[in-house]
């Protein structure tokens, strides 16, 4: 009964933490967006409220909630509220098959830091990333207006194409590590002293490509298109609800497929990889932190290239991103996971 | 104990939307509670230790197939999603008798099943192996010839879709002039 009530408190604590990290981190990066953004422009960004505008997410938090809370005369309230949930909850559910570090050992209780290290994460996640072409749907539909409907028809396009690529351009690295679970991935990586973006280097451009369609980032923004959609699905929402699909779309979904990048092909927690001879850990310094900070450092990276990217480039025709994704990104995963089947054996074991 | 909760909350929501898809009148309604049948299906997949089925049931199911509903239904016009009465009755009426002989063999395909199916012999597999493994060494061993069936069977529909979807430019050219 003893060990039960540990294993409870342990799963509790987890949820807590992963919650409150992930929701306030996300909530934080629109400062960290706003900064970026300006300094690409050569402008110095939000200033005002706070040293360096650090408490304008607080501010912009306070502004959205107290706001009028306006909804279309002839939508569905009962969808439309529907659609908020569901595109909040998949999104976040997703961070319970990332693993953020090693196991270790805590008042002499094991924790792994990972919610659920089911052995088939890999599946889960990929499910519930294309969960969220429903809440786009039943934004766009319950809204009742032709903005929204245009909006989440390209949005739910893209993801169902995108949703295909990205199921098989990670096909090869668990061809490489032999298992669907992420916990046993890293730790395979780590084994064969071998991040796998050195074998699969196709494989994580696509993913980075899939990555940038699905969280709906520049140059795959289309849904949004505020020149010609004014902002496509989310016209009708208004207050927090508005802020809400961002939120998710362009900041938790963004951290969590940057975190299965990072598990994927860039050694989860491992620090830098030098191909089949070993690690370098510049940070041993910080002891048994050493490998969480490695992960935060990874997700970071990857987090500030799509920054970078949404603030450089313009964005694509929605016929030009679909015919990417079949005729361009598709094939390349085949051949790909072709080679890689084939070669795997031979080489590998 | 906690399996049996769980396993009641599943089979009973699955049982409960399962109705819904039945007995509601809006069409985006149906499509929602067919969503939550499925998702709940999986759910009674992964209580019973078939972590595989039940993410498939989730990636395939719950996503790939019913997102194409929600595409249609997106297309359909907001006063047609309305309308309370049916629009295929004598229809409806007609596929009564051949609705009832594919539930039947459904029935009489799941009993064969049940009494040819291993009793407790692939248990020991899936402890060594893990559930992915098992189904995979099955799926090319003991089913090889009925899932390379299956696969020319999908891959002559997507021929037919390829065919059907593609641009027919040229062909109702040079009549005229």
């Amino acid at each position: 009964m003893g060990s039960l009530f540990v294993q409870l408190l342990v799963i509790g604590i987890k949820i807590l933490v992963i919650l409150g990290v992930v929701l306030g981190l996300g909530a934080y990066l629109t400062w960290v967006e706003r900064k970026v953004a300006a300094h690409i422009q050569r402008r110095p960004g939000p200033m005002v409220v706070g040293w360096h505008g650090l408490l304008q997410p607080l501010a912009d938090g306070l502004k959205l909630i107290t706001k009028e809370d306006i909804f279309p005369r002839t939508g569905n309230r009962f969808l439309y509220n529907l659609a908020l949930v569901l595109a909040l909850v998949p999104a976040v559910l997703v961070f319970a098959v990332v693993p953020f570090g090693p196991e270790f050992e805590f008042f002499g209780v094991k924790v792994k830091p990972i919610l659920t290290d089911v052995n088939v994460g890999l599946l889960l996640v990929f499910a519930l990333g294309s969960m969220a072409v429903y809440a786009i749907a039943l934004a766009g539909w319950a809204s009742n207006s032709k903005y929204a409907l245009i909006g989440s028809m390209r949005k739910a396009g893209i993801i169902v194409s995108y949703e295909v690529v990205i199921t098989f351009a990670v096909m090869g690295p668990v061809i490489l590590a032999g298992t669907l679970s992420t916990y046993e991935i890293v730790q395979q990586q780590i084994n064969q002293k071998l991040w796998y973006i050195w074998l699969q280097p196709i494989a994580f451009v696509v993913y980075m490509f899939a990555m940038l369609a699905e969280t709906g980032r520049v140059p795959f923004d289309i849904q949004e298109a505020e020149a010609e959609l004014v902002t496509g699905f989310t016209v009708e929402y208004g207050g927090i609800k508005f802020g809400l699909f961002p939120l998710v779309e362009w900041y938790v979904e963004v951290l969590s497929l940057s975190a299965i990048a990072v598990v994927l092909f860039l050694g989860g927690w491992s620090p830098i990889n030098i191909p089949f001879l070993g690690f370098i850990d510049p940070l041993f310094f910080l002891g048994p932190l050493s490998p969480f900070v490695w992960f935060v450092l990874k997700v970071a990276l990857l987090f500030l290239f799509v920054l970078w990217l949404h603030w450089t480039l313009p964005r694509y025709r929605i016929d030009q991103i679909t015919e990417t994704a079949w005729k361009v990104m598709l094939p390349l995963t085949f051949v790909n996971l072709v080679l890689t089947a084939v070669l795997a054996p031979i080489v590998w074991r | 104990m906690m399996q049996w909760i769980a396993f009641l909350f599943f089979a009973s929501m699955t049982l409960l939307s399962a109705l819904g898809v039945v007995f509601l009148s809006n069409i985006i309604y149906v499509i929602l509670s067919l969503l939550s049948t499925l998702v709940m299906v999986a759910g009674i997949f992964f209580v019973a230790g078939a972590e595989l089925v039940g993410a498939l049931q989730l990636l395939i199911y719950a996503v790939a197939i019913a997102v194409f509903y929600v595409l249609v239904l997106t297309a359909v016009p907001w006063e047609k999603a309305l309308k309370k009465d049916s629009h295929y009755r004598i229809e409806g009426v007609l596929t009564f008798p051949i609705l009832l002989a594919f539930y039947l063999e459904i029935i009489l395909v799941f009993l064969l099943g049940v009494s040819v199916s291993p009793k407790g012999q692939i248990r020991e597999f899936i402890q060594n192996l893990g559930n992915t493994q098992v189904v995979g060494s099955i799926l090319f061993s003991k089913y090889f010839f009925a899932f390379e069936l299956v696969s020319l069977v999908l891959l002559v529909g997507m021929i037919g879709a390829v065919l059907i979807g593609r641009k027919e430019d040229k062909t109702y050219e040079d009549s005229t002039s």
